[in-house]
């Protein structure tokens, strides 16, 4: 028995096991069963076409903005001030849409407000990563001193330039600028086309929709026809395909990549990662940028959709986006996660904070009911894997 | 004698007013185990890190080949074949064998993409080269024994090209059966002929078991050096305790 070795001990796991074993499956079983709920609970009311179309563009901004937070927190830190930070980017360009360029630059187009706010939201979030890796302080702490500065200069900017912490009755500018339109206009039609195909097909020369035994279901919304008979929604929000952009992007990058080595082991170990030539510190700052640009898309699709803005916007969008994270399987150490994992988390949180405007007779309250729930089984369950990896089970 | 592939003269440095080392001499030849013994504090940690580019020293001159060279980074002592394999083996717990086993120097297609099959192979045949079979280079570092977390520290620095390669108190934190498994894997690379080892060891057995050449430091200097066949036990237990003779010490025992 001479040759045997430790290597030896570690029994090989079958497909089923790996699968149990990753670090997603807890938020894919949730995510199931809560889309299936759903489904019952509202009389299929949430995934009718337009339906659909809400629960999606909701998940899509929890999506943006917990990509950003979930990487951040797989190399070891947290941002606190995602939404500031979305509060201030949607300020600043609703601003310059209104008022004009700074410096008395002329008028402003949705091109030019979004490339100098995004430039703005990029040089703080440098700025935020900076001090974090020169100081050593906790992220937590400088994150929530920018929490609180950031919403307060947006504030004290409204009310200083505009007179009002509101900006509304902006034009539509999805309508002459393509630019406006890839951001706050609508994606993904012949998604919606093809549903109404189906749907026509399906109808025509029938009056089944009619006689169906079912009262509360209405059978035309499930086939995305309208009272008149025509197609009644045209597609999803545009931020639907930033999220699935920015996520495919995230998990190329993540398990692909020599980036994404370098993240996870900035969050594991940062010394041995030093030690073997990662530039720590880079990753780190690179990654406060990129929380910083999640929350300047999501400002910006939220503003040339409605073509508003407000001081309060993206208020606890940070707790969220971290919730979401965890709930996805991200640790909060540092070191694992999972972009597959962030986006049923997405899902699912995104479904229920939905809920209540589909099942008008429960409280919108249990959201945060829920959301605490899973948040807190999500940690016991992402504590048992790292042990677990680490040799403590 | 050859020139060795690394010597160090007069190595000193300074943090402040508080002198690290004062003055080291030291020479690493190829396919040779030099082991460097000495107490807590006696500067063993100091002199590796200057070795390893952490450090620049205060003074004295660090030659490869017979040529002086200094090193500002730790990129720069691991160009010069200088591979350091640390205590804590510098590996992330959390990643697995492969991607431990490439940090920072990851192999990747034109598209910039990780060869992942290709790094998976080339990890699971170096580290066979130097001892352990590892069915599953995806299988996670923290799951491994630190014997075979050392292994694949030091199959890594190989890999990477070092020709001395420093292990930092390799053994201790090991149970009795890994220790003689790394101590076995010094034995594969010394007898391979073109690397040198520096083995820093607290422990007198491991060092005769497998070094040719030793050194003792004590308080920053060097105290005593001499190889395999000069030393002998005692006077090696001697240098370790920092040149304080046994029976002083025991006598001074008996008189508490």
């Amino acid at each position: 028995m001479v040759d045997r070795n430790e290597s030896d001990r570690l029994a090989s796991e079958s497909w089923l096991q790996r699968t149990v074993r990753k670090p997603e499956i807890g938020s894919f079983i949730v995510m199931v069963v809560i889309i299936i709920a759903l489904f019952i609970a509202s009389d299929w009311k949430a995934f009718n076409a337009l339906g659909l179309k809400n629960n999606v563009a909701i998940i899509a901004q929890f999506g943006i903005i917990a990509t950003g937070a979930a990487i951040l927190m797989i190399a070891g830190e947290f941002d606190l001030s995602i939404g500031s930070m979305i509060g201030f980017a949607g300020m600043s360009m609703a601003m310059m849409l209104k008022w004009g360029l700074p410096f008395g630059m002329g008028e402003a187009t949705p091109f030019a407000a979004f490339i100098i706010t995004l430039a703005m939201t990029l040089s703080i979030g440098w700025f935020i990563g900076f001090v974090v890796v020169r100081s050593g302080l906790s992220s937590f702490i400088v994150t929530l001193a920018f929490l609180f500065l950031m919403r307060g200069v947006t504030e004290v900017s409204f009310r200083l330039i505009n007179q009002s912490t509101q900006i509304s009755g902006l034009p539509d500018y999805k309508e002459n600028s393509w630019f406006a339109n890839i951001l706050g206009g609508e994606v993904f039609g012949w998604f919606y086309d093809a549903w109404y195909k189906l749907g026509q097909w399906l109808t025509a020369g029938t009056e089944w929709p009619a006689r169906l035994p079912n009262e509360s279901i209405n059978y035309l919304a499930l086939l995305n026809i309208n009272r008149r008979l025509e197609q009644w929604v045209e597609g999803f929000d545009a931020r639907f395909m930033w999220w699935l952009v920015i996520s495919a992007v995230a998990w190329f990058i993540m398990s692909r990549t020599q980036l994404g080595n370098w993240i996870y082991a900035t969050g594991d170990n940062k010394e041995a990662a030093r030690a073997n030539g990662v530039p720590v510190n880079a990753v780190k700052i690179g990654l406060f940028m990129f929380t910083a640009f999640c929350a300047t898309m999501f400002a910006a699709c939220q503003v040339f959709d409605t073509n508003t803005s407000d001081a309060a916007k993206g208020n606890l969008m940070e707790l969220f986006a971290i919730a979401i994270a965890v709930v996805g399987g991200t640790l909060m150490t540092g070191g694992f996660g999972s972009i597959l994992g962030v986006v049923f988390g997405a899902i699912t949180v995104g479904l229920v904070s939905n809920a209540v405007f589909f099942i008008p007779s429960i409280d919108g309250a249990w959201f945060r009911v829920f959301l605490g729930g899973i948040l807190l089984a999500a940690v016991f369950a992402n504590e048992r894997i790292r042990k677990r990896i680490t040799g403590g089970i | 004698m050859a020139e060795p592939y690394m010597r160090v003269k007069g190595l000193e440095k300074k943090f402040g007013p508080f002198t690290a080392l004062g003055g080291v001499d030291l020479e690493v030849h190829a396919g040779e185990v030099h082991a460097l013994l000495g107490d807590n504090g006696a500067g063993k940690s100091t002199l590796i890190k200057i070795l390893a580019g952490v450090h620049q020293p205060t003074a004295g001159q660090i030659y490869i080949e017979g040529k002086p060279a200094n090193f500002r980074t730790p990129r720069d002592a691991s160009a010069a074949g200088i591979g350091t394999v640390y205590q804590d083996l510098a590996l992330n717990q959390l990643m697995s064998v492969t991607r431990n086993f490439f940090m920072g120097r990851e192999l990747k297609n034109a598209f910039g993409m990780l060869k992942m099959n290709e790094m998976d192979k080339i990890a699971h045949d170096e580290m066979l080269k130097i001892g352990i079979d590892f069915s599953d280079p995806t299988q996670a570092v923290g799951t491994m024994s630190g014997g075979q977390r050392q292994t694949l520290a030091i199959a890594r620095a190989i890999y990477f090209g070092a020709k001395v390669l420093i292990l930092d108190e390799p053994t201790s934190a090991l149970g009795q059966k890994q220790q003689m498994g790394v101590l076995k894997t010094i034995q594969k690379v010394r007898k391979r002929g073109d690397i040198g080892i520096i083995f820093i060891t607290h422990n007198e057995i491991h060092s005769r078991l497998i070094a040719d050449r030793f050194t003792f430091l004590a308080l920053g200097k060097v105290i005593g050096e001499g190889t395999q066949e000069t030393l002998d036990h005692n006077e090696i237990r001697r240098l370790m305790a920092g040149g304080a003779e046994m029976a002083d010490l025991e006598q001074e025992l008996a008189s508490v």
